[in-house]
């Protein structure tokens, strides 16, 4: 049933298509109060605003060819084309808006394609621009550090800000680019030898740079000393930049930051943390080195700009091919944005983290349930994926377990009650457990080796993990000491859920000390 | 495979395309100016050091004989600069033909990838030549203490002394050993950070060839670190004359390192350009602009990051001083966090996380390092504190303060 209400959602929508061909020109003259404040995203004043029309742009040229989407009629021209000059299903008999639509919105919410474009944060980017371009125009050398938490726009920022520059032809051509992250470069060798490679110094053939690392060391500040005021500006960024202050000395930083504070080669150190106790890690002669400039970045969206974020999301923006689906389309995304169940679970999640990237967590769910089947996102879908995300794993976990280990769950409970969150051992549970199954059910009593093997089943799970103190490998099995890392409530949430639970397990394990 | 086409001379980056173009105004002149890599001619309120060091090395140059100097200072107090200011007269001198001839060598423990490495890099200033570090070792200790005549000596800076520290101690062994043979003729001048360097790490043998020789750097007083911006901007009316003051005391209260002091003037003249940018006419640096450079250098970002959290972030924040206060102790384990956190969320009205969700919260807080956390392995018994303040805490989510 629920699927043939599916298909006659979108057959109706096709039909929509076809009937309002003839007004759809109308209707673009008045748009929908949603596309007037994207198109003006200044108007309220976000941190954050995407800008449809932009990352529309970039979806639609670059990416066709990698995406294997090669068919002719697809071609980007000929979409310029289409909105503006003939009836789309004319053009285009097999062009499928649907898909297309969730080919638009899966690539926005992967980030494949580049950030999107931000509106806030203007004091940030105009900062971190002046120093990247007065290092490359003037020669002056610099150092900052870019910190936030995670989630918070800091690559974002710094590939706007380098796009900025390369659209400047006098500034592209005077300034090289050497990028690092501390996840790949895990020492001062490989940083080093990447930053051979990435500058093509003359120890490097192709991609191989050869000398050994003392050598290579050597060579970089010998060919960076010899460096003044005419040579080239370096611009280094170091991603991931707590971890390069844990390698040994803290050479590599020394040694950086010692060349921008000295007359030889221009260079511009920009590391990306998001410790914000990042210059605490530094070394005293590092940090004196470091000239101390810090930009932060905050999420600092609110609860309306979060909703216009969500719905700049999924809108479809004017240049789409098919401008009546389009508009049905959003309609349709105004609608859901104001159902009340959409509403509180957005407010939920933005109270839980209101960074972007949990938007598209939450986002990505609807977005990947759009089908011919099931045209449209419904509120039922953000629920669903809402609930995904926030469901406790621990006691899913425990949904999965044989009564048996539940049993022996519920054993430990009441042990780490009794002795006040104390470690207990096998016997300790064992005769725990015997007693619950003699004296109180009807149920079998399994016998010793059977419940072990539940014991160590749910040490695999890690339920139950070893004691710290509890010695060491000597220890026989039985008498390991052990701790719980479930909690009560869970114990208790997940034995409400639990398919055919035996009714004298429910009250012993709702029985608080037995 | 490939020949190697190296060039192992002369290392080169490419150069820039078209001509650097020169300061338009008075605020970039002085902002080139009070870059910490414009080290002036002659180095302000550093004389008495600057002519210390340079008796030393003239007369240990005159006699023929050889030396050690121990020179030790908190970072950015002038050492190296001075060192290399007396070098570079002493070499003027030895050009004009007033003094004899001796050659200089540097070495910084910092750009060594191990200890040993200095020797190689001693050799290869001295000489060319490229060896192993045990090669290099030998031909060294050759060198220094087999007679030659009509050789010249030697003055070698080791900066960063301290990394040059290995368990046998040879090679600080070796380069205070070498002065004291007779034929050597080297003068070592090392240059590190700890006063109490010789006493605290250094071997018996090692200190004792080392000497008695020392010289410490005070830091500069606030007198001293406006003399030296007075001194790089001579002839430029673009400071307030308070105004350079202020960065100065600012500065000498916490550390005196003459180049946090150049970069908070070089910061607050940006900060004036984009003050004017939109007014027009002549900037002057005031007092407000160095403050902004300095509140921008120096302040605590815990604040404001605590007040751009998510609002159950803040609330765990708030669990975690409320737990604390309950048990008396600065630490909790996540088990008492989360019964604490339900507590203050009913108390709020607002929805119970799951316990999936508070972990995420907890890590996402220990990943700004606004809390201390153990590996994320212990789960339910793992350990979490503080990393700021409970006051801080306090003070950022009272409600009275606009955000």
């Amino acid at each position: 049933m629920v699927k043939n209400n599916h298909q006659e959602d979108a057959n109706s929508l096709r039909n929509h298509v076809k009937v309002s061909e003839i007004t759809s020109h109308d209707r673009r003259s008045n748009l929908t109060p949603t596309k007037r404040t994207i198109a003006t995203p200044s108007k309220f004043n976000s941190q954050i605003a995407l800008s449809p029309s932009l990352l529309e742009s970039r979806i639609a040229s670059p990416r066709k060819h990698k995406l294997g989407i090669s068919s002719p009629k697809k071609t980007p021209a000929k979409k310029r084309i289409a909105p503006s000059a003939a009836k789309p299903s004319l053009v285009d008999p097999d062009f499928n808006p649907l898909e297309e639509t969730q080919r638009i919105l899966r690539l926005r919410i992967s980030q494949v394609n580049k950030p999107p474009v931000i509106s806030g944060y203007e004091k940030e980017r105009k900062q971190l621009y002046d120093l990247m371009k007065r290092t490359a125009t003037t020669g002056e050398s610099n150092s900052l550090l870019l910190i936030g938490p995670r989630g918070c726009g800091k690559s974002m920022l710094i590939q706007r800000v380098v796009e900025d520059l390369h659209s400047d032809v006098a500034v592209k051509e005077n300034v090289q680019l050497v990028q690092l992250t501390g996840l790949l470069q895990t020492d001062d060798k490989l940083a080093l030898r990447e930053i051979t490679r990435q500058l093509k110094l003359e120890n490097t053939v192709g991609d191989r740079v050869f000398r050994s690392f003392a050598e290579t060391l050597q060579f970089l500040i010998e060919a960076l000393k010899k460096g003044d005021q005419a040579s080239k500006p370096i611009v280094f960024i170091l991603d991931e930049f707590d971890l390069f202050a844990q390698h040994k000395n803290q050479t590599l930083l020394y040694n950086l930051f010692d060349v921008s504070q000295s007359a030889q080669t221009p260079i511009c150190v920009i590391g990306v943390t998001c410790r914000l106790d990042v210059v605490e890690l530094l070394e005293k002669r590092v940090k004196s080195r470091f000239s101390h400039r810090q930009l932060y970045l905050f999420n600092k969206l609110t609860l309306s700009q979060y909703r216009d974020l969500c719905r700049s999301y999924l809108t479809l923006c004017s240049d789409f091919p098919d401008q009546d689906f389009a508009d049905t389309w959003n309609k349709n995304i105004q609608c859901l944005l104001g159902e009340v169940s959409v509403k509180d679970i957005l407010e939920r999640q933005f109270s839980l983290t209101n960074d972007v990237r949990g938007l598209i967590t939450l986002l990505t769910y609807p977005i990947c349930q759009v089908n011919a089947a099931h045209p449209r996102v419904t509120a039922a879908d953000v629920v669903t994926s809402f609930k995904l995300i926030s469901t406790d794993t621990k006691s899913a976990m425990l949904h999965g377990v044989s009564t048996l280990e539940l049993c022996l769950i519920i054993a430990m409970k009441h042990l780490t009650d009794i002795y006040d969150g104390e470690p207990f051992n096998f016997e300790m549970v064992y005769s725990e457990y015997q007693k619950f199954a003699q004296r109180r059910s009807g149920m079998q009593v399994y016998e010793k080796p059977v419940v072990m093997k539940a014991y160590e089943h749910l040490q695999t799970l890690e339920l139950i993990k070893s004691h710290a103190g509890g010695g060491g490998a000597q220890v026989q099995k039985e008498y390991k000491l052990m701790s719980l890392l479930v909690h009560p409530s869970q114990i208790l949430d997940a034995i409400q859920k639990y398919p055919g639970c035996p009714t004298e397990i429910k009250q012993w394990a709702s029985q608080s000390i037995c | 495979m490939p020949k190697r086409a190296v060039n192992r001379e002369r290392p080169t980056l490419p150069s820039r395309s078209g001509p650097k173009p020169t300061p338009k105004n008075d605020l970039e002149e002085a902002r080139a100016r009070l870059h910490v890599s414009a080290v002036p001619n002659c180095l302000p309120c550093r004389e008495k050091e600057f002519s210390d060091i340079f008796g030393f090395v003239e007369s240990k140059i005159l006699d023929g004989t050889g030396g050690c100097m121990y020179i030790s200072g908190v970072p950015g107090t002038g050492k190296t600069a001075t060192v290399k200011e007396v070098l570079k007269i002493l070499e003027a001198e030895r050009d004009d033909g007033n003094l004899q001839d001796f050659k200089f060598v540097e070495v910084n423990g910092m750009k060594l990838t191990e200890p040993r490495q200095a020797y190689v890099e001693i050799l290869k200033a001295l000489t060319g030549k490229e060896a192993t570090a045990d090669h290099a070792a030998n031909i060294l200790n050759k060198m220094f203490t087999v007679p030659a005549p009509r050789s010249s000596p030697v003055v070698l800076l080791v900066d960063e002394l301290d990394l040059l520290w290995t368990r046998k101690q040879d090679v600080m062994y070796n380069i205070f050993d070498w002065p004291t043979k007779e034929m050597a003729r080297l003068i070592v001048l090392a240059v590190a950070n700890t006063m109490d360097l010789p006493e605290r790490m250094m071997i018996k043998r090692v200190a004792s060839r080392l000497g008695l020789t020392r010289m410490t750097f005070q830091p500069y007083t606030f007198r001293q670190l406006e003399e030296i911006v007075a001194s790089r901007l001579k002839g430029l009316q673009v400071f307030d004359s308070d105004a350079v003051q202020l960065a100065a005391r600012k500065v000498a209260a916490v550390s005196g390192d003459a180049r946090r002091a150049l970069d908070i003037c070089r910061r607050s003249t940006e900060i004036a350009e984009s003050r004017t940018e939109d007014a027009g006419g002549e900037a002057v640096v005031s007092m407000s602009d160095i403050n902004a450079a300095v509140e921008e250098m120096f302040c605590s970002p815990k604040i404001l990051a605590i007040r751009n959290l998510a609002v159950q972030e803040q609330l765990f924040l708030k669990a975690v001083v409320a737990e604390f206060q309950r048990s008396g102790i600065e630490e909790a384990d996540f088990c008492k966090l989360y019964d604490q956190h339900q507590t203050l969320c009913r108390f709020e009205g607002i929805h119970v996380p799951t316990m999936t969700e508070l972990s995420a919260i907890c890590y996402r807080l220990g990943s700004m390092r606004l809390l201390l956390t153990e590996p994320g392995s212990r789960d339910l018994s793992m350990r979490i504190r503080l990393n700021v303040s409970q006051d801080d805490i306090m003070y950022a989510l009272r409600a009275d303060i606009p955000s």
